[in-house]
């Protein structure tokens, strides 16, 4: 007799497959953002500044997560390839993260450093000139294109409202000292944004061309910081281990 | 949120899906398979599609 | 019978249906041809032309987009329609509605495209549209769901057959995954970009629940629910068991949902959701085959059909597809499997199996059934048909092959050591040992695609030789 109602009833149908679908989102997902042991406690993990930013907007713009993933899984093959497996801490700015799911190119999440702003600014512009199997598109446009910043404080301030610490206050700039050096909360004060990319740029010269602030300079500054923020030799693995 | 918490452990979370969700399920098959009559009528649904093009 | 076919013409609003059948082809054409395309661009990366708008990483998105809510989902709310009229002998409540689902719908395909190539995306897999788009699909959906509902609660048939629970299921699940995945924040009210709420570890996780549903609810259950009316009326026979389409619709939309994280195995996400993941997944296997077994007994007794009937063979094939990529994916959600097979073409071919076996194979069969009788007529060629299913069948053969021999031997190359504990390969040698299989995989998606065009074509003339108006 209940099933006959199920079934004639519309409104029933509704309510018991609404209940059906959300019970394992419910258990699984909202777990996670209560639960302080899924992200590891490291020293040097910190938004990003202005420059790389807009680097990973244009990482993201072009599709590189269909190719690349950033998130390196622990066993030996990968720890020799790529370095220490990812941690959670590690992606906690990301919005998006940009995991991935498909290695057509290599694990990124620590290529940072690992080649030279030349080889870089090169490969992405011909990478068959560099490694002639590739099959990675060429992206000439990207060093020949002037890097627009205009909405770079909006995009800062977006990314506030979701809970990145960047300050647009003196109270919230001194917090950030506290949390990440003088250093590092320069970059993240939204009324400097501009200057301070523009000073990023011209220090780092990341696309080797000074004259010219691109779009290569951005997405260079990117990748050389990708997993380059957290001091490994700091860490004992058994301490990542109770995090997982 | 404590209560949430508890779910989070495997430990827990185990037997307690597997009791109530078994349970659920045992109640659809023996509503299902349980009568013979009610089977009956259920298996007479399976002609719907089968009958629109009469009306 | 004139006077009942009169009635029929003013009882059944088929003309939305019509436009999104047509739309269905259209979309279908469209989007495997951006496939085969970028599946070519990988085997010869020169086709990347240096132009930005054509990119792999930009026509990815076009393809997926394309592909599963063009063309899949264009065929969902003609199939919808088509049923929920039929097996309710009731008028979709609304023609106003239902036209606004299809120019809405179709826009949105549309606009997500453009937004594709000009790099207005989420950076998120299947859900690359950006906020304006998300808010205009959310206001089409909640109008489909009006609709379908509202056409429900004017039935004539006291039961609901069981096909309509599925895309009652289908239509919730949907809102619910696209609601939860694409809460963002604009850059402004007038800027295309914008940033999702969540990040790093549980972005990942709403990221998966969605990417995994959009699997099980937008591409199994509402096609179950396809199979559910088309292989008992192209058999001319009910479906095997009644009760185990209701058993298994309870255990598949229920179990679904828990197995998303298997996409995140030895990820920075927390092991017992991986593992909690894994155990579902494996558990799915039995309402996947439930539903699977129910279609295909469904033949039991005219097994013949087989032989003589090209649509029945489209249908019946679809439904081993399912059987195996629904045997495939539970394997692959084992963790040890999953760390050989992740990152691979092995999950693409995992993929296509399912998309290209399952929910095309499906809807061609279903077509083939339903577009006749929109237009009053018969299929112009059986042949047609025919060489259309032989053109699929090893279009999608040749497809996986290769998926499964570069995406195997990508996993063995990357894992292995040499004498001396060093690694044995370096990345790029992977990537130079599967340019011959990246070739066979475009093969088998050309094959696929003119399949896919031979439909149009039939078609065509099937519909040019029909009316609109009742006989």
């Amino acid at each position: 007799m209940k099933h006959d109602k199920i079934e004639r009833n519309v409104g029933i149908l509704i309510i018991l497959t609404m209940l059906a679908i959300s019970a394992g989102g419910l258990v699984e997902i909202v777990p996670l953002f209560f639960i302080k042991e899924t992200v590891e406690k490291v020293d040097g993990v910190r938004p990003y500044s202005p420059l790389e930013l807009r680097g990973r907007d244009i990482y993201i713009r072009e599709g590189c997560y269909l190719c690349h993933s950033q998130m390196i899984r622990p066993f030996r093959d990968e720890a020799l390839r790529y370095g220490h497996y990812s941690l959670a801490a590690e992606s906690k700015y990301d919005h998006p993260f940009q995991w991935g799911s498909k290695r057509t190119g290599p694990d990124l999440a620590r290529v940072g450093g690992k080649y030279s702003n030349d080889w870089q600014t090169q490969h992405l512009t011909a990478p068959r000139s560099l490694v002639p199997q590739s099959v990675m598109p060429n992206y000439p446009w990207l060093s020949k294109t002037a890097l627009d910043y205009s909405d770079i404080q909006g995009r800062m301030k977006a990314l506030r409202v979701t809970g990145v610490p960047y300050s647009n206050s003196k109270a919230e700039f001194d917090k950030n000292v506290k949390d990440f050096g003088e250093e590092t909360a320069k970059n993240l004060h939204i009324p400097d944004a501009e200057k301070n990319l523009i000073a990023q740029a011209q220090a780092g010269n990341y696309d080797t061309n000074p004259d010219k602030l691109t779009e290569m300079d951005a997405l260079v500054s990117y990748l050389q910081l990708l997993g380059t923020m957290v001091d490994f030799r700091k860490y004992d693995d058994d301490y990542f281990a109770k995090f997982r | 949120m404590e209560w949430l918490m508890w779910f989070t452990k495997f430990e827990n979370t185990k037997p307690v899906s597997l009791v109530i969700f078994f349970g659920l399920f045992c109640g659809v098959v023996v509503y299902l398979y349980g009568s013979k009559q009610r089977g009956a009528q259920l298996e007479s649904f399976k002609n719907i599609p089968l009958q629109d093009d009469d009306i | 019978m004139t006077t009942t076919s009169v009635t029929n013409t003013e009882q059944y609003n088929y003309d939305v249906i019509r436009k999104f059948a047509i739309m269905t082809l259209v979309w279908g054409v469209v989007g495997m041809l951006v496939g085969v395309y970028i599946a070519s661009e990988l085997a010869f990366p020169a086709l990347n032309f240096d132009i930005p708008y054509i990119t792999f990483g930009r026509l990815r998105p076009v393809h997926t987009g394309a592909v599963i809510f063009g063309f899949g989902g264009s065929a969902l709310f003609a199939t919808s329609y088509y049923i929920v009229q039929r097996t309710c002998q009731a008028r979709l409540f609304s023609s106003g509605l239902a036209s606004f689902t299809f120019w809405g719908w179709q826009s949105i395909i549309v606009l997500a495209a453009l937004g594709d190539v000009m790099g207005y995306t989420q950076g998120r897999e299947y859900a690359e549209m950006e906020w304006p788009i998300d808010l205009l699909i959310e206001v089409v959906w909640v109008g489909y769901l009006v609709l379908f509902v509202g056409t429900l609660m004017k039935r004539k048939q006291p039961h609901i057959y069981v096909a309509n629970w599925f895309y009652v299921a289908f239509i919730l699940a949907t809102a619910l995954l696209h609601t939860f995945n694409n809460l963002a924040v604009p850059v402004s009210l007038f800027s295309m970009k914008s940033y999702s709420l969540f990040s790093g570890a549980q972005d990942a996780m709403t990221q998966w629940w969605y990417g995994h549903n959009a699997v099980g609810f937008f591409l199994t259950a509402a096609f179950l629910g396809m199979m559910y009316y088309f292989v008992p009326k192209q058999a001319g026979r009910p479906v095997y068991s009644y009760r185990l389409s209701v058993l298994h619709f309870w255990a598949l939309i229920f179990l679904y949902m828990w197995a998303g994280a298997h996409h995140l195995h030895w990820t920075a996400i927390p092991d017992w959701t991986s593992t909690l993941a894994a155990t579902f997944s494996i558990m799915l296997l039995l309402p996947s085959w439930g539903g699977m077994v129910n279609g295909i007994l469904t033949l039991s007794g005219a097994w013949d059909k087989m032989r003589t009937d090209p649509i029945i063979r489209f249908l019946i094939v679809s439904l081993s597809f399912y059987g195996m990529s629904t045997f495939e994916g539970p394997v692959m959600s084992l963790k040890d499997v999953n760390a050989l097979s992740h990152y691979t073409d092995w999950t693409i071919g995992h993929v296509h199996s399912g998309a290209l076996g399952w929910v095309a194979m499906v809807t061609f069969g279903s077509f083939y059934h339903m577009i006749p009788k929109l237009w009053n007529t018969k299929m112009f060629s059986n042949r047609l048909i025919n060489i259309h299913f032989w053109l699929a069948t090893i279009g999608i053969l040749l497809y996986i092959t290769a998926m499964w021999i570069s995406g195997i031997m990508q996993g063995l190359m990357w894992r292995a050591f040499d004498d001396f504990g060093n690694l044995q390969y370096a990345f790029i040698e992977s990537v130079a040992a599967a340019h011959n299989l990246y070739i066979m995989r475009a093969v088998g998606g050309l094959f696929f695609l003119s399949g896919m065009v031979l439909m149009c074509y039939n078609m065509y003339k099937t519909i040019k030789s029909g009316s609109t108006e009742q006989a």
